[in-house]
């Protein structure tokens, strides 16, 4: 119990400090707290009988990620929690005053509902198309690989050597109306194909929906591929071999055995495109039109361009509250618990 | 959003080297709008061109510059935008280390200036408490040079020490957006008007009203800068911008760029990251700044810049003092430096920008003879009376123009 008590008491501390709550000499007190009781932690670690020692021990490890989490991750998110309800006494004034102030709220929903909208429908979209394109892949890489395995999984890790954001811009000229792709698509005269399937707009490939989309999925698709890849990669051939000795087919030993086995890393993968996606501002910016900008895009614009630091915060908020609220249902859903 | 890059225009003798440069300040000019962290990292780097370290000693070594001052030695920091001065390289001396040399001082040119909103940003928190920045002297657009007077976040120039300040042109002196002429010389001017790709048009423009023509629709762009772009168009619209005062009188302007984004006639908002679009034909027609569509046009001819008939918009980046500057003396001899015809035409026979400097035109004919008939540097007195500046807007109605402009470009 002192070893949890300590532990929540250090992390408060180095929070109330990192949002100024505490300043002044009492933040020096709080920092000497939180100081002398990595002190003494290090005291009773060394010096303490084998019994106290083993029940420090897991507060021990906990301490170093508890204050790092404290100082950066809750000591921002408090402050933007705060600066969210706070109002600007003039646009140009350096610093918010708080006065719960909802109407930041308010207005998050209210002028910026088509950019949410955007951000997780395309977002979405591209999340399915990333389980579509990495799912066969990460298949073939884990059942099929053989010697080659490793140089193929390189290959996926490759485009991380390159910058995320030259990434994005290169594939502004790929698309652009007298480049690569929309040539080739005009020789086999697939445009009014496209051009149905709404995937291109006007005979053009970029500055659309689809562009964004397209950009969004390209760029998380490795983060879809690894996680599932590693969780087939686990799946013993075995299982599979047993299935067809008790007579189920392909398609049957596949959805009942491989597929529910791999569904952790299928989980893990929706999480690590689509929360990123739907935040994103840097595909709808080199990618879209003024008529496909995301709710990252209005955050960036309101911080940086417009000075409404605590609108901003509270678009921000609203983001990550509707996060959460998808990845809990979506985990009731497909929550992998009882496949461990 | 005003990634306004100037433009290399000199010679052909190293237009490759000088192409690069753009294209590169470009694309990090861009990613800046977005990442300014990742931005002021490498705008550090870009800063190359004049750090080499060889602070001279020789003062008075320049002919044509005798500083008021006179004091040699000492430091000094400008920040000012990306490839905006004339470098050292190619056995030619750029204006930084000629000013090292013949003053002594020891300079910091840096090029982390790659936005307006961007800096404002890094520099609120700092001048909005009162504390010093580190750069002695900035290169604000005029807009945002004026709202930091009215913030009162300047030092008054030491204009004494600054005899050269004589040869500002005669349109610049006490202009709108600094009344008294204490806070601010102009380091560069230039306009925005209409930039288009004749291949993609397969016409010649002449009229604002060719960026509405549904035959291009979504193949038309326009300025994230909100007082080029919202200026050029309310001048089509009859409406003087050097006198607004309410957001009522521009409204058709927003009113008429609203609809043409919601028909999808305009495919997209840049800042100076259009070259490229410009010059593949992804944009046809776009409204553009006029030394960089020179710089360009020198790879495509086919790039044009015209002054629309009903007029374009003037603006100016200026050198500014933030309050609490420490190097004031030493600013004064640099301002005094560039002030001088014979150091202006070197950096404008480079940047291919509109010296605010009077007298430039003829030492540029001794450099380069073409660029010295360039309409687009050296304007005549028809067309600079055709072109207008941005009213200098109060902060309400500032940030009334801001929200409905932001509104449109779908941030």
């Amino acid at each position: 119990m002192l070893g949890l008590g300590a532990l929540l008491l250090a992390g408060g501390l180095l929070a109330a400090v990192g949002t100024r709550l505490l300043t002044g000499p009492l933040a020096v007190l709080a920092l000497g707290t939180v100081l002398a009781s990595i002190v003494a932690l290090v005291v009773v670690a060394t010096m303490g009988t084998p019994e106290t020692r083993r029940k420090i021990a897991p507060y021990g490890l906990l301490k170093p990620g508890m204050l790092w989490l404290a100082l950066f991750y809750l000591a921002p998110l408090f402050t933007l929690l705060r600066l969210s309800l706070s109002t600007l006494p003039s646009r140009f004034a350096v610093e918010a005053e708080f006065d719960w102030n909802f109407d930041n709220y308010v207005t998050a929903f209210t002028d910026f509902g088509p950019q949410f909208q955007r951000a997780f429908m395309y977002s979405g979209i591209a999340t399915i198309l990333t389980i579509a394109i990495g799912y066969p892949l990460a298949y073939v890489i884990a059942f099929r690989g053989g010697k080659f395995r490793n140089l193929l999984l390189g290959l996926v890790v490759i485009p991380f050597f390159t910058s995320y954001l030259i990434r994005t811009i290169a594939w502004r000229s790929i698309l652009s109306d007298n480049g690569i792709a929309t040539g080739m698509i005009g020789k086999f005269r697939l445009t009014w194909m496209l051009e149905t399937m709404g995937m291109m707009d006007n005979g053009r490939l970029i500055n659309t929906p689809a562009a964004v989309i397209f950009g969004l999925t390209y760029n998380f698709l490795p983060f879809m591929i690894l996680p599932i890849y590693v969780s087939l990669e686990k799946v013993d051939i075995r299982l599979i071999d047993a299935a067809k000795d008790l007579y189920s087919t392909s398609t049957a030993a596949f959805r009942k055995v491989v597929l529910p086995l791999s569904l952790p890393g299928v989980f893990a993968g929706t999480l690590l495109t689509f929360i990123p996606a739907a935040g994103d501002f840097v595909n709808a910016l080199y990618l879209g039109s003024p008529n496909t900008t995301m709710i990252g895009n209005s955050i960036q614009d309101q911080f940086l361009v417009q000075n409404n630091v605590p609108l901003a915060s509270a678009m921000s908020f609203v983001l990550m509250l509707i996060i959460t609220v998808f990845v809990i249902i979506y985990s009731r859903f497909f929550g992998t618990e009882d496949l461990a | 959003m005003t990634t306004r890059r100037p433009n290399p225009l000199t010679g052909p003798r190293s237009a490759m080297t000088r192409r690069q440069l753009l294209m590169r300040a470009g694309a990090l000019g861009a990613a800046g709008m977005t990442l300014p962290a990742f931005l002021a990292a490498c705008g550090s780097d870009g800063g190359s061109g004049a750090s080499a370290t060889t602070p001279g000693t020789t003062p008075g070594t320049t002919p044509g510059t005798t500083p008021g001052g006179g004091g040699a030695g000492g430091s000094l920091f400008f920040e000012n935008w990306p490839s905006y001065i004339d470098p050292t390289e190619d056995g030619a001396t750029g204006t930084v280390d000629r000013f090292k040399e013949a003053t002594g001082i020891d300079m910091r040119y840096t090029e982390a200036y790659n936005d307006n909103n961007e800096y404002f940003a890094k520099i609120q928190p700092l001048l909005g408490r009162g504390e010093p920045i580190d750069p002695d002297i900035i290169a604000p657009t005029s807009w945002l040079a004026n709202r930091l007077i009215r913030l009162e976040w300047l030092d008054k120039l030491p204009l004494d020490q600054v005899p050269n300040a004589a040869n500002l042109r005669a349109d610049l002196q006490n202009p709108a957006w600094d009344p008294t002429g204490e806070y601010s010389l102009p380091w560069q001017t230039g306009f925005a008007g209409i930039a288009y790709n004749s291949d993609a048009t397969g016409r010649e423009i002449t009229s604002v009203d060719d960026l509405f023509d549904p035959e291009f629709a979504g193949k038309v762009g326009a300025l994230t800068e909100m007082r080029d772009t919202i200026g050029v168009i309310a001048m089509s619209l009859g409406i003087d911008i050097s006198t607004l005062t309410t957001f009522d009188e521009a409204k058709p302007a927003f009113d008429k760029l609203q609809e043409a984004k919601d028909s999808g006639q305009i495919r997209r908002f840049h800042g100076n990251d259009y070259f490229d679009d410009l010059s593949n034909g992804n944009l046809a027609i776009t409204i553009g700044w006029s030394g960089d569509v020179a710089a360009i046009a020198r790879d495509n001819p086919a790039v044009k810049f015209v002054f629309p008939e009903s007029g374009a918009t003037s603006w100016a980046d200026t050198m500014v003092l933030p309050k609490g500057a420490k190097n004031v003396a030493q600013a004064a001899e640099w301002m005094n430096f560039v002030y001088d015809p014979v150091q202006a035409a070197q950096i404008t026979a480079w940047v291919g920008y509109v010296s605010p400097v009077d007298g430039v035109q003829d030492e540029v004919a001794k450099i380069d003879p073409e660029l010295a008939n360039d309409p687009l540097v050296f304007p005549d007195d028809a067309t600079l009376a055709n072109t207008k500046g941005f009213a200098p807007l109060a902060e309400d109605v500032e940030a009334e123009y801001d929200a409905a402009f932001s509104s449109i470009t779908g941030a």
